[in-house]
């Protein structure tokens, strides 16, 4: 396509490619507007309409000025968004504003109402405007009993900026049998309440009766874990998403495109290295989230496996100084000696072998959500690890990252700084936090409200935090959202 | 007179390379994008309104409007979008040595 443009979109009298081109259309003429080679062309060929090829406007060289026909707008929107599919370039444009996740492949075209929008834009002429002060999308949400677990998630839930687009503008479309039966629909209406600026704590009651019916597991009015609601959640989400009610539908994770698996679908990399071939096999398996175990537990956290990233670390226990969100990801990453009692058949030495096995990440996902598991339910004891962790505001996971891990076995040792590299950057957005035993216990959650503002909700209750309040926190469960969002 | 007509050349052949390969598309979509996001688009929408507002609805044309907000949308231009244009160029130019 731009070997033709190149060659045949040029102006008749001069040759040029710019100069915005117009073509004539009566006969076959193109001509720049800026020398007026078009118009010499209209006045002595009496030709008197010509298109602008960049833009598609109409030109009448009587009026002497553009002219706006509603068909011919319509024609031009459509040719261009065809064009535009045919071009298949790939823009890496990055940019907050710019990602639309408007479907896969469309060009952004701004809105235009349709009649009935029109009208009903008429008849409801209440506008709210959005200030960086504006409390809009904070609402405390009442406790049917116990159900703080849910309230927490939901917060999160309704304050990821990629679903709150897709709710708010009305993507969902249903495909459950019964859509009362829908969660998805049910989520949207939750958004819409939201958004609403009602003040007063909502009362989700047929969120609740919708996930006891899809998750059984959760029926009930005992205090459940807040992480296991995310992932039975998430599942159910997914599953209405395609309109499958009772997950019978063949479960393809690999081809789905719903929301759900767009924002939070990311793929773990397990690779098992034998120890007497070096040989490797991989899987590759799709995850919402990534559990992390902590110092305290009855397994040993420390010490870290030296190479687990790219620095040689002594085999020192790290005792002192505080556990971080990254040294429990080191951990997460480590080479891992399976030792002799687990013996995996090796396809290159066709034996039982002994070997290593490394989980990195192989693709992030738009929403990262750490679970730090602090209740410990071995066959022994059940408790809560109450060690503090620290977590940041702004992770960078490229240390994890499978093509990292790549580099360093290829001798990369040092990696360059890629200051335009901003694919592994993410930011805090949610945090929820559990207070108390692993018998009574109580869940609340921090959320992030426009850049930098930060809000406790605690069932009903909603303050304002700050940073350092959420920073201190315990955390049982981290939100972090990509920074950077490109298209592919 | 001999040097103007090769810098003229010069810039054809690099403008045909850049449509040829696709870049200037590219590149077009990348400046776009980056004049919107530093707020390029909205200052000019709000000086053709203005314009409009002077001159009257029916009086103005599209070429009054080009002609009035030309010189400053030029230069609104951000310096750091100049530079990174600049820069892809410069790549696309060292890619395409044989030039």
């Amino acid at each position: 396509v731009s070997l033709f443009q190149a060659k045949s979109c040029i102006c008749h009298m001069c040759g040029a490619h710019l100069n915005r081109l117009h073509s004539c259309l009566y006969c076959v003429f193109f001509g720049c507007f800026t020398k007026k080679h078009i118009h010499e062309h209209a006045k002595t060929k009496r030709h008197n309409l010509a298109i602008d090829l960049l833009y598609g406007g109409i030109y009448c060289f009587m009026c002497q000025d553009y002219i706006y026909d509603k068909d011919m707008e319509q024609i031009a929107k459509e040719e261009q968004r065809k064009a535009w599919k045919l071009q298949a370039f790939t823009p890496t444009v990055v940019s907050h504003y710019q990602c639309t996740m408007t479907g896969i492949g469309e060009k952004y075209s701004t809105w235009e109402p349709t009649k009935r929008e029109l009208e009903l834009l008429r008849h409801n002429p209440k506008r709210r405007k959005i200030t960086t002060n504006c409390t809009i999308g904070l609402r405390g949400l009442i406790n049917l009993g116990n159900t703080c677990f849910m309230n927490c998630i939901v917060q999160a839930l309704t304050h990821t900026p990629l679903l709150r687009d897709f709710f708010l503008s009305d993507r969902h479309k249903c495909e459950m049998q019964s859509p009362s039966s829908c969660l998805v629909c049910e989520m949207s209406t939750l958004f819409q309440e939201f958004y609403s600026g009602h003040r007063s704590p909502h009362i989700p009651y047929r969120l609740l009766h919708l996930v006891w019916t899809h998750a059984r597991h959760l029926a009930g009015y005992e205090q459940q874990d807040a992480h296991e609601f995310l992932i039975a959640a998430l599942d159910v989400l997914h599953r209405h998403c395609k309109g499958d009610d009772n997950g019978k539908k063949a479960n393809n994770p690999n081809h789905c495109n719903c929301i759900i698996d767009q924002i939070f679908t990311g793929g773990l990399q397990s690779d098992v290295t034998c120890q007497v071939c070096h040989g490797v096999s991989t899987t590759i398996d799709p995850f919402w989230d990534i559990s992390l175990d902590l110092p305290g537990s009855s397994t040993p956290f420390w010490p870290l496996s030296p190479g687990s990233d790219g620095s040689v670390v002594n085999g020192e226990s790290h005792v002192s100084g505080t556990t971080t969100l990254t040294d429990c990801l080191r951990r997460f990453t480590r080479p891992e000696h399976l030792g002799s009692s687990a013996k995996i058949k090796c396809s290159g030495c066709h034996s039982y072998q002994e070997s290593t096995k490394q989980l990195t990440m192989k693709k992030l996902p738009i929403v990262a959500c750490f679970h730090l598991k602090r209740f410990e339910h071995s066959a022994k004891l059940r408790r809560k690890i109450t060690t503090y962790v620290s977590f940041p505001l702004e992770l960078d996971m490229t240390p994890f990252m499978a093509s990292s891990k790549e580099s360093r076995m290829n001798g990369q040792y040092q990696q360059p700084t890629d200051s335009l590299n901003n694919d592994n950057k993410y930011s805090l957005f949610a945090v929820v936090n559990h207070q108390g035993t692993l018998e009574s216990g109580h869940y609340t959650s921090f959320i992030r409200q426009h850049k930098d503002q930060w809000f406790k909700c605690d069932d009903a209750i909603i303050t304002k935090a700050s940073i350092k309040d959420v920073l201190d926190s315990e955390g049982y469960l981290l939100f972090y959202h990509k920074q950077f969002l490109e298209y592919e | 007179l001999c040097k103007m007509n090769k810098d003229a050349q010069m810039r054809a052949t690099i403008n045909q390379k850049l449509i040829e390969t696709g870049e200037r598309e590219r590149l077009k979509e990348l400046l776009r994008a980056k004049l919107i996001e530093c707020g390029w688009k909205d200052q000019l929408k709000a000086h053709c309104k203005d314009v409009i507002k002077e001159k009257g609805l029916e009086h103005v044309t599209v070429d009054d409007l080009v002609a009035e907000i030309t010189p400053k949308g030029r230069a609104l231009v951000p310096d750091s979008v100049k530079k990174e244009l600049l820069q892809r160029i410069r790549t696309f130019l060292a890619q395409h040595a044989s030039l």
